[in-house]
């Protein structure tokens, strides 16, 4: 063959590594750290990944800002210390109801964007069991999303703090009335981002996962308290999204404890990711 | 080696593939051949496990393939359909594909060199071309120097040099004793690569032979004359096992007879010809020939027949 421009014809190189009935044992071997890798790998060369978490960590920082910048004490009277906490932890954390949906939607697209591009059956090729892409998976987008999180609700604590100190309001990150509602709410955007992977990976379609994820963070608390009954009310505070504000309350006035409503969040990542990882393994890729 | 044993897909009342057995052997390119719907895709997505089978199974190297313990080494597979990230660039892809086995980046430069992808390596997959897009799922495929390769319409889209190139490196594989099966729905590019033929016909095996036995078996091959006494010519060569078919002015297409027979017999006769050909059958006319017996086969309505629109009228 005549070769004409090197870089648009392949190489009339066969593959070195010769083969045949006996061949030599290999390194390469399927693994879990593999996967992960390989998982993390994806997340980071893919652009909606690095707006999406743009975009949480500048909401959030903005959201404290305009917090701290808005509030105005009428009384001037000292205030107890867990109520100046409160505030702080507030305002740094406000971003995190935002950040969620952003989040929610960048979970969402993880796993749609490889059924509509088709890249799930190179995933599923690679790793034919199935179930361990959809573990490194979810475990990758947690510990990036908590990453992230963390450095949005820490950074709103930084934006707010000297605000909020020069109206008179002090809180100290090292009290743990601050510090674990703030990681509090980028756990809570880790956990939110792998649930919307579950809804994501059961409806395999990223318009539809987008719309179902955003129903239940956002129109579900509203549909719910427009029911004029009593169970309506009372499942209320179970909802993922109100549970999730329950998780970084620092208050005590709250229907349930922290740890409660992280007990409540997991519930309903548990169902997602349980969903998923049935129809993942019994469905065609 | 592919070994399937009464391997069947439904989907719904229809039978993509319906009980097929056959085994692809090491050291030959086996060709997968078969009209659109034949079963073709859905029996090399079950090989790889993408689809499950309803009934049967299917085998790579003894083992299904999800239990091998680093199934890129064992099977590399080229889908019809394109399955990478287009918002990734190709580079990376390859990465992604090659970390969960560990193999090195290294690797990945080799096979992206290999398919002559180094120019747009670094670019995002969506702007591809169908035949970029083809090189990238080949490079996907090599990455692990796998002992079996699956290739399903690999020069779709190719040009001329890629499709050589894939000509050769299928050869090559098989060569090297490593199985190679490939489906195209080009004939002539199954005459040109294939040793051995796999022929589909609605989700059965309807021929699984050697190429050059395809070809011998399934059309008897005529031989055209041309001679100005051509009906003197058709009465002399008359036999109940001879056919004669006059295809134009002084011209006969005969079945049954070879040329140097009717070329003695029109000698002792007095006959002059004018022209004497063999028409050796291609494997086009012995896949038509296959085919359109399986459609015939279908018409009839055999009670045997599994065809899923005769079920239903049955029920």
């Amino acid at each position: 063959m005549s070769t004409t421009t090197p870089t648009s014809t392949p190489s009339q190189a066969t593959p070195p590594a010769p083969a045949g009935a006996e061949r030599p044992p290999s390194a390469f071997r399927l693994s879990f750290a593999g996967i992960l890798r390989s998982e993390w790998i994806k997340l980071r060369t893919v652009r909606s990944t690095s707006w999406s978490y743009a975009i949480v960590v500048v909401i959030s920082l903005g959201m404290a800002a305009i917090m701290s910048a808005a509030l105005d004490l009428q009384d001037g009277g000292p205030m107890p210390a867990a109520v100046q906490a409160a505030f702080v932890v507030q305002a740094s954390t406000f971003g995190v109801f935002f950040g969620q949906l952003v989040v929610g939607v960048l979970g969402v697209l993880v796993v749609t964007g490889e059924y509509s591009t088709g890249m799930i059956r190179s995933t599923l090729t690679a790793v034919p069991r199935r179930l361990p892409a959809l573990w490194a998976k979810a475990a990758v987008l947690f510990t990036a999303t908590f990453v992230v999180g963390a450095i949005a609700t820490l950074g709103s604590f930084l934006v707010a703090g000297p605000m909020l100190a020069g109206k008179g309001i002090h809180a100290s990150l090292v009290d743990g009335a601050v510090i674990v509602p703030l990681l509090a709410g980028a756990l809570y955007l880790a956990l939110v981002a792998v649930f919307a992977l579950g809804v994501g990976a059961i409806l395999r379609n990223s318009a539809g996962g987008i719309a179902a994820t955003l129903g239940m963070l956002l129109l579900l608390p509203i549909v719910l308290s427009m029911i004029p009954a009593t169970w309506a009310n009372d499942l209320v505070p179970y909802l993922i999204s109100n549970a999730g504000t329950g998780m970084m309350a620092s208050g005590g006035q709250a229907v349930m404890e922290p740890w409660q409503a992280l007990l409540v969040v997991l519930g309903w990542l548990a169902v997602s990711l349980a969903g998923a990882a049935l129809l993942l393994k019994r469905r065609d890729a | 080696m592919i070994q399937a044993q009464s391997l069947t897909r439904h989907y719904g009342s229809k039978t993509a593939v319906g009980a097929v057995d056959f085994t692809v052997q090491p050291g030959k390119v086996t060709g997968f051949l078969g009209p659109n719907g034949a079963g073709k895709s859905t029996t090399m997505r079950m090989i790889v496990g993408l689809s499950r089978p309803s009934a049967g199974s299917v085998t790579v190297n003894g083992k299904h393939y999800r239990d091998h313990a680093a199934p890129l080494r064992e099977v590399g597979v080229l889908l019809d359909a394109k399955a990478v990230h287009t918002g990734r660039s190709a580079y990376n892809h390859l990465l992604a594909m090659a970390a969960t086995h560990g193999i090195p980046a290294r690797r990945v430069r080799e096979v992206i060199e290999l398919t002559g992808l180094e120019s747009v390596a670094r670019k995002r997959v969506g702007g591809f071309s169908l035949g970029m897009g083809q090189r990238l799922g080949i490079a996907a495929a090599l990455l692990g120097d796998p002992a079996t390769l699956i290739l399903d319409e690999p020069i779709n889209g190719l040009d001329p040099e890629g499709v050589q190139w894939v000509r050769r490196l299928v050869r090559h594989f098989a060569a090297e004793g490593r199985t190679v099966l490939l489906s195209s729905h080009l004939m002539s590019e199954m005459a040109l690569t294939a040793d051995h033929l796999i022929v589909l016909g609605r989700g059965r095996v309807i021929a699984d032979a050697p190429v050059a036995d395809i070809i011998g078996s399934a059309t008897r091959s005529t031989v055209r004359v041309r001679s100005p006494y051509s009906g003197r010519l058709a009465t002399l060569l008359a036999r109940p096992d001879v056919t004669v078919t006059p295809t134009g002015p002084d011209v006969l297409e005969i079945v049954g007879i070879t040329a140097a027979d009717i070329g003695e017999q029109a000698a002792g006769a007095g006959i002059a010809l004018h022209e004497l050909t063999p028409l050796s059958a291609s494997l086009e006319e012995a896949y038509m020939t296959l085919t359109q017996d399986e459609v015939e086969y279908r018409s009839m309505g055999s009670p045997d027949s599994d065809a899923p629109e005769l079920q239903e009228a049955a029920r």
